[in-house]
């Protein structure tokens, strides 16, 4: 379809207009708002819409406000490849004209009805009403993405694009599996509607039925007990029987035992009384018994206690005595102590002279070493004095000597040579100053025959053979600076070596050794000066040793002399301490008077050591003498304290004595020793007499078992309560199992369980076979499902390719599109990033659905069905940059088709290439 | 003088039975058919001149029946004008428990039915003695009738004697009783020693003829497709030196196994001729055993054959231990659908998955046919 023009007169705010759209490119109709673009639209979608009697609200609508005309409209368009002309006019006056041009040339007229009924049919004939939406874009309606999978042009498109068939036909068989599917499983594969139902009636019925059969197995259960019960019950009645038979005989043998057991409780009492006297009896001899033993032994006791206290008085005398010798014992250890003392003090006395001696000997020796080194060093400052060379100038020396040279040199380089010949026989005379020698000759007065003298001459040389030449040299000024520079030089070295008092050089470096040689070994002697009297001056060392030393001999004998009076007069040995004693009489059986001191240090050191180790030996006496004397003292007191306690408990002894005395005295007042033991003897055949009564008794009693048929009587009692127990509780349970199974037979638990599984199999078998039917619905809906997907990416192929192309105009390269199974856009990719259309920005979603329905018109633009794009008021939420590029792609849009923008912002389409633009007045 | 005696023989009424097969309506119906053949016995009785009625064993399905199962018996049991001789079997054994010891039974047992719980022989009418095996337990150790004959004296003079016993013979059973089996030698040396003059035998339910003398009854109505004469009670007339027993039927319901191979249209028909002949169809179970291979509309004409009956019918059923009709599907059966694109390529996929033995596909591919066709 093509729309070639629109004429509007009475339509809205229209008066009349007519506008005029090529076939084929784009056209922008501009115009502000209210001026009528959208009322083109309108008019086109009624004018084929409602006859011009419609009584639609729709018609009411357009006509003008306030006025009283008819709404008329007229368009020209191609449908099918006819020019058609329709005209309609509502309301008032009202026409419907139709003219069609068929391709021949051929022109046909309608009018009326049939012109509108004929409109109708082209209309629907040549234009998909689902295309025609999807490519007519209302105002507002911009963002809203086509899906136009219904759209038959379309869809023949890709098909034939493809190569796909689109198999329109199957559809219906589509929508009948989702349907059977959905009957059985949600969309998300989960069992629904009366599938799922069916599985918890599956379940619930299984768990009726276990519960039913649970129930009957307890009644079969019951039911075996019951039968064992009985059985029990039959048996414990039976033996119960033959028990009590048994119990009755016991107790018939009981009562005959009876009488016996009854004689013998009497000679029992009689036996119990009999042996209570003899009891007293045998206590009253036992006590006059327990008197006359304590008698004797309180007087044997006294005795022994008596004694006893003698000898620990005689003991505690003799500790006294003992401590009394172990007290003079130590006075005479301290003694020896002492002595061995004043040993010691005289022996150290000795070493130290010794000492002293040795000390001032070396002394001695030290000062005579120390007068020769004092020598040196007066001997060494002489010479050092007479020196008058030293580094410093020695070192001037040098230098001087050195600049002497370095002037020479230079003077014989500045300064002319001059050989000079005696070749004949004539005399020849050389005389001048400032004539320098070289180092080979001096200046000859006159040179003889072929003598050559060679000079350098820094001042003036006069050669002459006399009378015949005479040949005068001068050197330059240079030669006098050259010359001047050697005179200091020579200056100089003179001075010095007349401050140094040498001749030369060398004369002054022998000086300057022999200086160094005299001030080391003056350094050196200094050296032992220092050490030698780092001590102080040996000389008042020795005056003080010599002054100690003056003490004679004679004194030190006096000493050892006291001393050895003061070892005599040792106390002699104690008796009762051979222990301690014994070595202190082989200490002064040893003991010598003392030898002469010895005269060397070594032997008085020997002499001091012995004297220590011998008053060690004493201290260690003292000690043990110490100990001894503490230890009879401790004894002497314990014996003491013995003899004291002795003495107590003999006089206790006594008392004791005398009180159990009396006490025998008092009992035998009352009676005698024999009477107390013929009373016992008499009680004692009395109760012999009774036990042999009691025996006879016994005899009999066991003899017909008494005591036995009690306990069998007891026993066979028990045995019986237990069966009767056994049998009640036997008969309880009878009776509760039977109470059970009567209930479970009223209860009709074996019809319960029957109709319970027979609900559980058929309700399994229901849902087998709806499980088989889900199953297969399942299959059928995923298989077609597989297969439609495949197809349906292979058919949108096309589309895709086309919007992703278009895309890609606007987007770059990285722009991708998918597309669902409405054929409209559900993802897009850019740069990497894929997202569904609905995360989009508004301008982004708008320019898809504007770039999709280029696509679509670009698709079908080759067949029959194709139909102009309009879009009223569009790309409204797009930026400058994207305007540009949307515009290119609207004016490339053009190229296939006919493109009609309507919109009040002509700015947006400023950038559409090859557009018409139709401005609307308003 | 004519000492011949009549009376009716019948067994195994199992009261309370229920069956798989049957939904809810013709489990109904069933339970009462089988009370229904109790009042017929009731009419033969009274038909015959029958003295009385001896039943042999599981009169009743458990000893734990409901309540509404005893008292519809016990009203059933009024139908019969003549003494009724009731003896427990081995569903309804005299065990602790027992539905005969039970209040319920006791409380609403007609006066004219005397249940044997020993095996004291009782003069049921003059001159005829009835003596009894009741079993006592679900689970006998030995044979469950020699305790009514072993120590029997032969009847007096002038009696007639009817020896009621429950239990399997071993020729008959072929030794797959769990439990022991009736001696029958035994059985024939009482007969033949005159110590009875007939015996009556339960537990098989097919009317059964031992010698002329001993005899299984045979339920009073159908219970499995696998029972010969079932829904007889037998009419005895008996002395001393004769026997005439005389099945008599009383059952109103059948049960059919019936084999079909289907492979075209035509077997299809002749199944639906087949059903359209058979009678009493509401009281009739059909159990089909079927081969053979089927295009896609003709199994799913069977499929509809079959739900259709099985509304006409008691029930139908696919037995399938023995139903092995496979779809077989050709590529004309998908042309008649005019299927093109994905929908064709899905069912072509699924044929070839059944010919390859995918059970399922087959399913799939039968629903899918009728889907296309339905939509089409």
């Amino acid at each position: 379809m093509r729309l070639h023009s629109l004429t509007l007169r009475n339509f809205r705010g229209v008066k009349d207009r007519t506008v005029r759209l090529p076939a084929l490119g784009t056209t922008v109709v501009v115009g502000d708002n209210e001026v009528g673009k959208s009322s083109l639209v309108e008019a086109f979608g009624l004018i084929f819409d409602l006859p011009d009697d419609s009584k639609s609200t729709r018609i009411r609508d357009i006509q003008p406000v306030g006025q009283d005309v008819a709404p008329e409209v007229t368009a020209e368009l191609t449908l099918g490849g006819r020019e058609l002309t329709y005209t309609k006019r509502w309301l008032k006056n009202r026409v419907t004209e139709l003219a069609i041009v068929d391709p021949d040339g051929r022109r046909t007229a309608w009018t009326g009805r049939e012109a509108h009924n004929e409109a109708e049919r082209l209309f629907h004939d040549n234009v998909d009403p689902v295309l025609w939406q999807t490519l007519m874009v209302s105002q507002g309606q911009s963002l809203i993405l086509p899906t136009p999978a219904d759209a038959e042009p379309l869809i023949t498109a890709v098909t034939a694009e493809s190569g796909t068939p689109v198999d329109g036909a199957s559809m219906p068989l589509v929508s009948a599996v989702e349907h059977e599917y959905l009957r059985y499983w949600t969309r998300g594969g989960r069992a629904t509607g009366d599938f799922a139902k069916s599985e918890k009636a599956v379940a619930a019925a299984e768990l009726q039925a276990a519960q039913a059969l649970k129930a009957m197995e307890e009644v079969q259960q019951d039911i075996r007990r019951a039968e064992r019960l009985t059985l029990d019950l039959a048996d414990v009645d039976s033996r119960l029987a033959d028990h009590l038979t048994t119990v009755e005989e016991v107790r018939e043998r009981k009562q005959a035992t009876d009488e016996i057991l009854l004689r013998r409780d009497t000679v029992r009492s009689k036996a119990e009384t009999a042996r209570a006297r003899l009891v007293n009896h045998t206590r009253t001899r036992e006590e006059r018994e327990r008197l006359l033993d304590e008698v004797e032994r309180f007087t044997k006791i006294d005795a022994e206690l008596a004694e006893r206290r003698t000898d620990a008085d005689t003991v505690a005398k003799a500790a006294a005595e003992t401590v009394q010798a172990a007290e003079a014992a130590l006075t005479e250890v301290i003694e020896l102590k002492d002595m061995r003392r004043t040993d010691v003090q005289d022996a150290e006395r000795r070493v130290s002279h010794l000492v002293d001696q040795a000390e001032l000997e070396r002394l001695v020796g030290q000062q005579t070493e120390l007068i020769d080194v004092r020598a040196r060093i007066v001997t060494a400052a002489a010479i050092l004095d007479k020196i008058k060379v030293d580094d410093g100038l020695f070192a001037a020396l040098e230098d001087a000597r050195a600049a002497v040279v370095e002037a020479r040199a230079a003077l014989a380089a500045g300064v002319p040579e001059v050989v000079v010949r005696r070749l004949g026989a004539e005399p020849v005379e050389l005389s001048g100053k400032g004539v320098e020698a070289a180092q080979r000759a001096r200046v000859p007065k006159e040179l003889g025959f072929d003598e050559t003298a060679e000079l350098l001459v820094s001042g003036e040389l006069v050669v002459g053979v006399p009378g015949q030449v005479e040949v005068t040299v001068r050197a330059g000024g240079e030669a006098a600076t050259l010359r001047s520079r050697v005179d200091e030089a020579v200056r100089r070295e003179k001075e010095l070596l007349k401050k140094a008092g040498v001749k030369d050089v060398a004369a002054a470096r022998e000086q300057l050794r022999k200086a160094d040689t005299a001030s080391a070994e003056l350094q050196e002697a200094r050296r032992t000066e220092k050490s030698l009297t780092s001590a102080g001056d040996p000389g008042e060392r020795i005056a003080v040793l010599t002054a100690r030393l003056g003490i004679g001999a004679d004194d030190e004998d006096e000493q050892s002399g006291s001393k050895q009076a003061a070892v005599e007069g040792v106390p002699g040995q104690m008796s009762l301490f051979e222990e301690f004693v014994s070595p202190l009489d082989t200490l002064f059986d040893d003991f010598e008077l003392p030898t002469p001191p010895p005269d060397d240090l070594t032997g008085a050191q020997r002499q001091l050591d012995d004297a220590r180790a011998e008053l060690a030996g004493v201290e260690r006496l003292l000690t043990e003498a110490e100990f001894a004397a503490a230890q009879a003292r401790k004894a002497a007191d314990e014996d003491r304290s013995e003899a004291q306690q002795a003495r107590a408990r003999s006089e206790i002894a006594g008392e004791r004595l005398a009180a159990a005395i009396d006490a025998l005295k008092a009992a035998r007042a009352v009676l005698d020793d024999d009477a107390v033991t013929a009373a016992e003897a008499e009680a004692m055949a009395e109760v012999e007499a009774v036990l042999e009564e009691f025996t006879a008794v016994q005899e009999q009693a066991d003899a017909a078992g008494a005591d036995q048929a009690a306990g069998e009587l007891t026993d066979a009692l028990a045995v019986a309560t237990r069966m009767q127990g056994e049998r009640d509780t036997l008969r309880d349970a009878l009776r509760t199992t039977e109470g059970r199974l009567e209930q479970s037979g009223r209860d009709g638990m074996a019809t319960r369980r029957d109709v319970a599984e027979l609900e559980l199999a058929a309700i399994r078998s229901e849902h087998e076979s709806l499980r088989r039917r889900a199953e297969a619905a399942r299959r059928v809906y995923e298989t077609l499902g597989r297969h439609r997907a495949a197809a349906q990416t292979k058919y949108s192929e096309p589309l895709q390719t086309r919007i992703e192309a278009l895309g890609r105009s606007v987007y770059g390269p990285s722009f991708k599109i998918w597309l669902d199974d409405d054929l409209a856009v559900a993802e897009r990719e850019l740069d990497g990033v894929r997202l569904p259309i609905e995360a989009l920005s508004t301008g982004a979603q708008e320019q898809l659905a504007i770039i999709t329905r280029l696509a679509i018109s670009h698709l079908v633009s080759t067949g029959d069905g194709s139909v102009p794009v309009i879009f009223d008021d569009a790309l409204g939420w797009s930026d400058k940059a994207r305007l540009r590029d949307m515009g290119a792609l609207l004016g490339r849009a053009g190229d296939h088709g006919q493109v009609i923008i309507l919109t009040c912002m002509p700015d947006r389409y400023e950038y559409v290439p090859k557009a018409t633009f139709i401005k609307l007045d308003g | 003088m004519d000492d011949s005696i009549t009376f009716l023989h019948s067994s195994d009424w199992q009261l309370g039975m229920l069956r798989r097969f049957l939904g809810p309506d013709g489990q109904a119906r069933w339970g009462q058919g089988r009370l229904d053949a109790v009042a017929r016995i009731g009419e033969v009785a009274e038909r015959t001149g029958a003295a009385f009625v001896v039943v042999t064993g599981d009169v009743f399905e458990h000893n734990q029946v409901e309540r509404q199962t005893i008292l519809r018996a016990c009203e059933a049991l009024k139908r019969i004008p003549v003494p009724v001789v009731l003896l427990p079997g081995n569903h309804d054994a005299l065990e602790p428990g027992s539905l005969w010891t039970s209040s319920q039974w006791q409380a609403h047992a007609p006066e004219h039915v005397i249940v044997l719980t020993d095996t004291t022989p009782i003069e049921i009418v003059p001159g005829v003695e009835v003596v009894g095996a009741p079993w006592r337990s679900r689970r006998p150790t030995s044979d469950p009738a020699a305790a009514a004959y072993t120590n029997l004296e032969p009847a007096p003079a002038g009696t007639t004697r009817v020896l009621l016993v429950h239990g399997q013979l071993l020729s008959l059973s072929g030794g797959m009783s769990e439990v022991p089996p009736i001696d029958q030698a035994a059985l024939e040396a009482a007969v033949a020693a005159k110590k009875v003059q007939y015996v009556g035998l339960g537990d098989r339910h097919s009317t059964t003829k031992v010698t002329d003398r001993i005899w299984f009854s045979g339920t009073q109505e159908v219970t499995t497709p696998e029972e010969t004469d079932p829904g007889n009670v037998l009419k005895v007339t008996v002395s001393q030196s004769s026997i005439e027993v005389e099945p008599i039927r009383v059952g109103a319901w059948h049960m059919v196994d019936h084999h079909v191979e289907l492979f075209d249209e035509e077997s299809l028909t002749a199944l639906e001729d087949w059903f359209a002949e058979l009678p009493d169809k509401e009281r009739t179970y059909v159990r089909l055993a079927g081969d053979g291979s089927l295009s896609l509309p003709l199994l799913s004409r069977l499929d509809t054959m079959i739900d259709v009956q099985g509304e006409a019918f008691a029930s139908v059923e696919k037995w399938a231990k023995f139903w092995t009709v496979r779809p077989a599907p050709d590529a004309a059966d998908l042309d008649a659908l005019q299927l093109s694109g994905p929908a064709r390529a899905a069912m072509e996929e699924l044929r070839q998955a059944l010919a390859g033995g995918d059970e399922g596909a087959g399913v799939a591919l039968s629903l899918m046919h009728r889907l296309a066709r339905d939509a089409g």
